[in-house]
């Protein structure tokens, strides 16, 4: 559920609320008496008090804080941290590991934003060609989404165990014992036996996203296609896709921020190791702060990440507007 | 118009092979989805001693002596209260804060609106990364590290600004006639939320309370960063530090896995439509 969750890392909102098909959005052209609107003035403030309150709290404040910490040296103890300027800022890009955590987190959201992205396209693309059993192949293939990242972590831990793991059990059982290795300790397998893991629990999600979205897409103008004599490759290319352009944009959105943010997963299997060969920008930051205990460092580098996925949201979400303007299906 | 690609029985023998093809490539991708989760029950239910001669092998033996050593000496009973003391609270906070300020942001105009709705989304913006590590010096600061009141808190608020985002989408759809409606028939503004506007919300509602449930329970760093101390560790921090003493005890640790994923995996297949709805409405909303 975490790693690229859904929640916490989509685009920027468009100011105006999306409309749903067929139903209408509100007007306020109807102006209503003096009493009234007193009266939603006061509810209006009084629902959203308590709301506002907790955001500023726990998210505004320490956000705050983050852009506070980066100019001086807090160790977690000294209550008057000294002002350094930007020596943060300059050792991060002095330092040698920030670039491999770098690198890392590049393959991650490289082939973890591309593999989800074709395997949920192909097998939403199967799905809507079959009837039986549709259902319980989408409820499956869901299912690894919903599971808590530790779980997933131990428990594909011992299909990639050295001795008796599984995928060492059936390479040898095909023959081919050269390629037995020990998954998560050799530093050149490390990164993407992990991220094998998070493709397969990643998904389901784009599936579920991608089934609803083809189940959008008009028919008339498939059949049109396949009259004109289109075969399925050119019908896909040219009348399905454009159609869920938009769709598409908003899971890359998603499974690209996500690839920025990355955590859980790699912390719990391999927890930057073997050598730091998966270490990335998150790991790196935690290990910074609560084990080396600098906290002013760790911040710098929590907040690198997000400097550097926020014009890639941007972007992203330009891009989505602009296509769902030209009038694609939701 | 017709919408959704198009289906229909084969008529030919190459159709019906296509097909079957098609069924072949579905399971096999079915049986990769679903053979971890396999692996963890054969290994949670085998033998201690089963466990030791065959650590990674499917069935061959039963017993329910995992279970009980995880329940019993690897704090697991404890771990689950603390599991639904940590999600359910917060998700209560997360669904009730969302609903009203959701509905205030799209039906009431009150000053200051658009600038409380932009302060209060920018949490989607922002990634959790970038304040975790002041928040946890904020939270000392207030005496809320290692506590039930702190930990909850945080995690509602991880969940708030997507929430609102998301009931405020439902609450714009609505027809304003039926609001007027009801104000010409005297109800108060108060009355028209919770009699009219409400009801006609709460799949949306259900669907929210859901997917924060799921979000909260299968959270990992909160807990571990905000309780350091461990006193109210949840399942998913509990069953790492079950890891750190890997290889030694793999069937208790198969068995902690089963305890961790079981509340997710009923909660899942009972409201599979809502869930996948709701992530879907969610995320083309969101």
């Amino acid at each position: 559920m975490s790693g690229p969750a859904p929640a916490a890392t989509v685009a920027p909102p468009p100011a105006p609320a999306p409309r749903r098909r067929g139903r209408r959005a509100p007007s306020y052209a109807y102006v209503a008496p003096p009493a009234t609107r007193r009266a939603q003035r006061r509810l209006g403030i009084v629902f959203v008090l308590p709301l506002v309150a907790m955001v500023a709290v726990f998210l505004l404040l320490p956000m705050a804080s983050a852009v506070y910490y980066v100019f001086v040296d807090f160790n977690g103890i000294n209550p008057q941290p000294p002002f350094v300027g930007l020596a943060n800022i300059t050792e991060v890009f002095g330092d040698p590991e920030v670039y491999d955590a770098l690198w890392n987190n590049v393959i991650w959201i490289v082939i973890g934003t591309l593999a989800p992205l074709l395997l949920g396209l192909g097998l939403a693309l199967l799905l809507t060609q079959v009837r039986r059993g549709s259902v319980f192949y989408r409820t499956v293939f869901f299912v690894p989404f919903v599971l808590p990242q530790v779980a997933v972590g131990v428990v594909w831990g011992w299909i990639y165990a050295p001795s008796r793991g599984w995928l060492n059990n059936v390479l040898e059982a095909v023959g081919l014992d050269a390629f037995t290795t020990g998954w998560l300790g050799n530093p050149d397998t490390a990164l993407y036996a992990v991220l094998a893991t998070a493709v397969w629990s990643q998904v389901g999600f784009v599936f579920v996203i991608f089934l609803s979205a083809l189940r959008n897409v008009d028919v008339d103008l498939v059949d049109a296609a396949r009259l004109d004599g289109a075969n399925g490759a050119q019908r896909l290319r040219h009348v399905v896709l454009p159609q869920i352009m938009p769709v598409l944009l908003m899971v890359f959105t998603i499974t690209l921020l996500g690839g920025f943010s990355v955590f859980d997963i790699i912390f719990v299997m391999t927890g930057g190791g073997p050598a730091g060969a998966t270490e990335v920008l998150g790991t790196y930051a935690y290990s910074s702060a609560f084990q080396l205990n600098r906290i002013s460092y760790g911040t710098t580098l929590a907040l690198l990440i997000t400097v550097m996925a926020i014009p890639f949201a941007v972007w992203l979400n330009r891009l989505q507007r602009r296509t769902s303007l030209e009038g694609g299906a939701t | 118009m017709s919408r959704g690609v198009p289906q229909g029985r084969p008529r030919t023998s190459r159709a019906w092979a296509g097909l079957g093809a098609r069924h072949l490539v579905l399971g096999i991708t079915a049986a990769i989805m679903l053979f971890p989760i396999v692996l963890t029950v054969s290994t949670a239910l085998k033998t201690p001693g089963d466990v030791k001669v065959n650590p990674f092998g499917l069935f061959t033996s039963f017993s329910t002596a995992n279970i009980e050593s995880a329940w019993t000496t690897g704090d697991f009973s404890s771990y689950v209260l603390n599991s639904f003391l940590l999600s359910v609270p917060s998700t209560a906070l997360v669904v009730v804060l969302s609903t009203l300020g959701g509905y205030a942001f799209a039906r009431l105009p009150f000053p200051g609106r658009d600038l409380a709705f932009y302060l209060v989304v920018v949490g989607l913006l922002v990634p959790f990364f970038t304040y975790m590590i002041p928040l946890y010096f904020q939270l000392r600061g207030m005496g809320l590290l290692d506590s039930l009141v702190g930990t909850n808190l945080v995690l509602a608020s991880t969940g708030l600004s997507f929430g609102t985002f998301f009931m405020r989408a439902f609450y714009s759809d609505l027809p304003t006639e039926l609001e007027q409606a009801a104000r010409m028939d005297g109800a108060s503004e108060w009355q028209i939320f919770l009699r009219v506007m409400l009801p006609l919300t709460t799949s949306a509602v259900g669907a929210l309370a859901v997917f924060t449930f799921l979000q909260n329970w299968n959270n990992f760093l909160v807990p571990l960063l905000y309780i350091p101390s461990g006193e109210y560790r949840p399942l998913t921090t509990g069953l790492y530090l079950f890891l750190g003493g890997r290889s030694v005890d793999i069937g208790p640790l198969a068995a902690g896995t089963l305890i961790t994923i079981l509340p997710v995996l009923v909660l899942f297949v009972t409201m599979q439509r809502q869930v996948t709805q709701g992530f879907l409405s969610g995320a083309v909303k969101g």
